[in-house]
């Protein structure tokens, strides 16, 4: 599993946000939901405002091995939809790139 | 939920099952009926947060992070969770034979099975739950 991963971001609100995906993308969301499953392979990696390790996004990320940040304060607020960032797991950080 | 915990602290897997389900059931129940009432619904909401939230994140959470201290040859959380849900073979048979290990990897999914639950495309039928909830709530909610 790679532990820096680069990409655009997609802001999760709802379970419907999940349906937009097509392309690869860094998913950031409070917390996921069951409905991840019908993009799981776009993921880059996941991005979570909640940090506990039995969350939805935890167990779906070590099922799918995908890398996952959590505990990242206002993600949803700080990025955007369309945003290109780097998320690092070493430093456990994400920051948009110009 | 009170004999869901004391199963829990005796980590009796099948009765911390059989409890949730039961739970589960309550909570189909009231919003199968169309004769629930506000006061079954928030019953039902107690059930919701309690097996969505409350019971996996943080009870039951709190229960593997102790009981994975006694497990012998040592393993951390993380790699106990890590191990179940990626189906590492090295470590899965490396503690083939461990009952501690195997009663933890139980309990991991049982609660990871009410977790992950899905009902009528939402999560934990979340839907019809808040569907009832919007056209129940009455006018002079605080």
């Amino acid at each position: 599993m790679k532990n820096i991963v680069s990409g655009k971001v997609t802001i999760i609100r709802s379970e419907k946000d999940y349906y937009k995906i097509r392309k690869e993308t860094i998913l950031i969301a409070e917390n996921t939901h069951p409905d991840i499953v019908i993009a799981i392979k776009k993921i880059k990696a996941i991005v979570t405002e909640i940090d506990n390790k039995l969350c939805h996004a935890a167990i779906i990320a070590r099922e799918f091995d995908i890398p996952l940040l959590m505990g990242v304060e206002n993600a949803t607020k700080d990025f955007k939809t369309g945003d290109k960032v780097i998320v690092n797991l070493d430093n456990k950080a994400i920051h948009k790139i110009k | 939920m009170k004999n869901l915990l004391k199963y829990t602290y005796l980590l009796d897997t099948k009765n911390i099952k059989k409890n949730i389900e039961n739970l589960w059931d309550r909570y189909q129940k009231i919003i199968d009926s169309k004769k629930s009432s506000w006061e079954d619904l928030n019953e039902a909401r107690a059930i919701l947060y309690f097996i969505g939230y409350l019971y996996p994140e943080k009870i039951a959470l709190d229960s593997l992070e102790k009981r994975i201290e006694y497990i012998r040859p040592k393993i951390g959380l993380d790699e106990f969770l890590s191990a179940i849900d990626r189906k590492n073979i090295r470590i899965l048979k490396k503690y083939r034979k461990n009952k501690r290990f195997n009663q933890l990897r139980d309990f991991y999914l049982i609660v990871k099975d009410i977790k992950n639950r899905t009902k009528n495309g939402t999560y934990l039928d979340e839907g019809r739950f808040n569907k009832i909830h919007n056209k129940l709530k009455p006018k002079n909610y605080f």
